[in-house]
């Protein structure tokens, strides 16, 4: 067991190894058995193997066995150092020392000791002993034997080979500091992502710290963006920005970020692969070479990020490059995570949008249908998905009739919903137009309109109000669809038709009314166009013929409800398992006989 | 290492991989141990060992020493030739009588 052990090259021609071991024989013994399995890998020949051994035994042993009580906590030290010509040994004690004699001699024959510092010299050469307080060091040397032809390298190959292994050692310890620089970073980024959300705060801290481990003076992080172009997310230092982030065309084929992106390797720049005169990364003031890397993940490219030096002609490590490498594949993941966790949260905020529409819908809808015999009335909404803008209220106007409203509100979702509550507020809001359609469509336009006109949205509506006295209905439309009315069980229906702009597209827009007649006998239908626009399968839409042969055929059923479920069973027959794509309401209304 | 006696006036020692420093001294108290005085011949086989130094040397000469004694010899037997070199160098082969078999 060797406590402690250091190995590294001393100059580009020795290679040295330290050892420091506990101050007793069997350890000593083991330092030099070491030592010696060192030496063989220099290609030190058999014997001098043999004789090293001895010699640094003789002398470890004479360390120990001179140490004072006092001393023998202290280790002792080795150091050897293998040069092209010779080999160089010293050992380390805390003995009181002892004078190097001029001549050292073999003591008697039948002497039981003494014989070491002779074997030291005999097996090396001439020794020194240098004396110090508390320490003293004998310096053995030993010319290294000419090896055998074939396995003599010549110098160069030594020097080569010592560099290559120096080479190699440098580059282990830096990969090691760097793998170790890596994963304290990863470590720490990880638990601030816990607390950030701020991706872009966080790409840029990243950056800011990878600069640094890789000594860089500037960093530009590109983003492939939807058009395919590469946008700017983080430049370093900051004052980059504006100028990285300006377009040029045609900057596909000279800039070193987008040979990245085609090429899918690294792209050196420098002296030997000067910038191209329009590369953006020009306004990076002193930029004397860097590298861009194009990153992303599984095949899918997302974007490039560049490091630069300016000033210094000293081109990037391998294990700096190895930090970029790393730095960037994590932050795509975090990339990554990012959008698939926005587009689950939009999923999760437009699905809740929805619901909450679908609410406000129906709670606008009347919830009982007045019952003012001899008319009837049923009426159906139904919503393609969760939601859409169709509406319709039904008020009774005291003893003369009921107002009828129908409406279209261009667009979905909860701005849909909202403009149909206001709608029927609005119409609410205004008894004395009750019986008026066309001045009551005339005033909410221009209560409306500015709301409307504002966000770019309109609505289409009737207005009808049935007149119970007289037998008529009087309606005025804002882009709507017309009102039919039919004979039951005859093919032919007919349509009031006199329509104005939509809600929201002029605000002094004035309606004008139609009445029409209805005496017993006749059912008038109000519908959205949904109901005409809605597709079969083939595509082909339901269209205003065969809604008017509908309500003739539905008509004829013995009450409004069972011609509104014939309504519905044949819109649904039609459409087949085609998916409604847009909201269909009607009002059915009927003049009992 | 083996200590066995071949007859009663022979100590025969075999299997000593190393003498050294860390050992010697044990080494030669466990065969002092086994010496009787009737023995006249110590014979330890070094065929086998590995690593001799000065320590291991001084082991030797104190055996020696002791058969001495008594009027006996220590023969060293097929003594490795690194370990000859030592015992060469520093001319102990003139103080052991060294059988080659």
């Amino acid at each position: 067991m060797i406590p402690n052990c250091n190995i590294s090259p001393q100059n580009a021609f020795r290679q040295n190894l330290r050892l420091k071991t506990a101050c007793d024989f069997a350890a000593v013994r083991e330092a030099a058995r070491f030592a010696c399995t060192w030496l063989a890998t220099q290609r030190i020949s058999a014997e001098e193997l043999a004789a090293w051994e001895i010699a640094l035994v003789e002398a470890g042993n004479n360390a120990v066995e001179h140490s004072p009580q006092s001393a023998q906590m202290l280790p002792v030290e080795f150091e050897v150092s293998c040069g092209e010509a010779d080999v160089e040994a010293r050992v380390s004690d805390h003995t009181a020392g002892f004078d190097l004699p001029v001549e050292i001699a073999l003591p008697d024959l039948e002497s039981e000791g003494g014989r070491g510092l002779f074997l030291i010299q005999s097996m090396t050469g001439p020794l020194t002993y240098l004396r110090g307080r508390g320490g003293n060091t004998l310096v053995m040397r030993r010319r290294r034997d000419a090896l055998a032809q074939p396995e003599t390298p010549s110098l160069l190959d030594l020097q080569h080979r010592l560099a290559e292994n120096e080479a190699a050692l440098t580059e282990m310890s830096e990969e090691l500091s760097s793998s170790y620089e890596s994963l304290v970073a990863m470590f720490r980024y990880s638990a601030e992502l816990g607390r950030s959300t701020d991706l872009r705060d966080f790409a840029r801290r990243l950056l800011s710290d990878l600069m640094q481990l890789t000594e860089a003076d500037a960093a530009i992080l590109r983003m492939l963006a939807p058009d395919e172009s590469l946008e700017l997310f983080i430049a370093l230092p900051e004052g980059l920005s504006t100028k990285l982030s300006q377009r040029c065309p045609g900057i596909e084929h000279c800039s070193v970020e987008w040979e990245t992106v085609r090429t899918r390797e690294d792209v050196w720049f420098g002296d030997d692969r000067p910038l191209h005169e329009l590369d953006p990364l020009r306004v990076i003031p002193g930029m004397a070479q860097g590298v861009s890397h194009v990153f992303g993940l599984n095949d899918r490219t997302m974007g490039t990020i560049s490091l630069g030096r300016c000033g210094s002609n000293l081109p990037f490590r391998s294990a700096q490059i190895n930090l970029l490498h790393t730095f960037i594949d994590f932050l795509a993941i975090q990339i990554v995570n990012e959008r698939l966790l926005d587009e689950r949260t939009r999923a999760r905020v437009t699905r809740r949008e929805l619901e909450i529409a679908a609410n406000i819908q129906r709670s606008l809808l009347p919830l009982a249908l007045a019952d003012c015999r001899p008319f009837e009335i049923a009426a159906s909404c139904l919503s393609a998905k969760e939601v859409g803008g169709d509406f319709y209220d039904v008020i009774r106007v005291g003893d003369e009739g009921l107002l009828l409203v129908i409406a279209d509100v261009m667009g979905k979702g909860v701005p849909a919903a909202l403009f149909a509550a206001l709608l029927r507020s609005t119409v609410r809001s205004m008894p004395t137009l009750f019986s008026q359609p066309a001045a009551m469509l005339s005033a909410v336009n221009r209560v409306l309109h500015g709301d409307l006109s504002r966000v770019d949205m309109f609505i289409t509506a009737m207005v009808a109000f049935l007149d119970f006295s007289q037998a008529r209905i009087l309606s005025a439309s804002a882009g709507h669809c017309p009102l039919l009315v039919c004979v039951p069980g005859e093919s032919f229906a007919r349509e009031a038709d006199d329509s104005g702009m939509p809600l929201g597209i002029e605000e002094t827009t004035q309606y004008a009314q139609n009445m029409t007649p209805f005496p017993p006998g006749l059912v008038a239908l109000l519908y959205t166009d949904g109901l005409t626009e809605s597709r079969n399968p083939a595509g082909e839409m339901f269209g205003s013929e065969r809604l008017a042969e509908t309500l003739t055929e539905a008509a004829a059923r013995p009450s409004l409800a069972l011609a509104k479920d014939g309504m519905l069973a044949r819109l649904a027959s039609f459409q087949s398992d085609a998916a409604l794509s847009d909201d269909q309401t009607f009002i059915l209304l009927r003049h009992a006989l | 290492m083996k200590i066995q006696s071949r007859d009663d006036q022979t100590l025969e020692v075999g299997g000593i991989l190393e003498l050294d420093a860390s050992n010697a001294a044990r080494v030669r108290d466990d065969i002092r141990a086994a010496i009787t005085p009737a023995h006249t011949a110590l014979e330890i086989d070094l065929s086998a060992i590995t690593f001799l130094d000065s320590s291991g040397l001084g082991a030797l000469i104190a055996l020696h020493k002791t058969l001495r004694s008594q009027n006996g010899t220590l023969r060293l037997v097929n003594p490795t030739p690194s370990a000859n070199q030592i015992i060469e160098l520093t001319r102990l082969h003139r103080v052991f009588e060294i059988v080659t078999r």
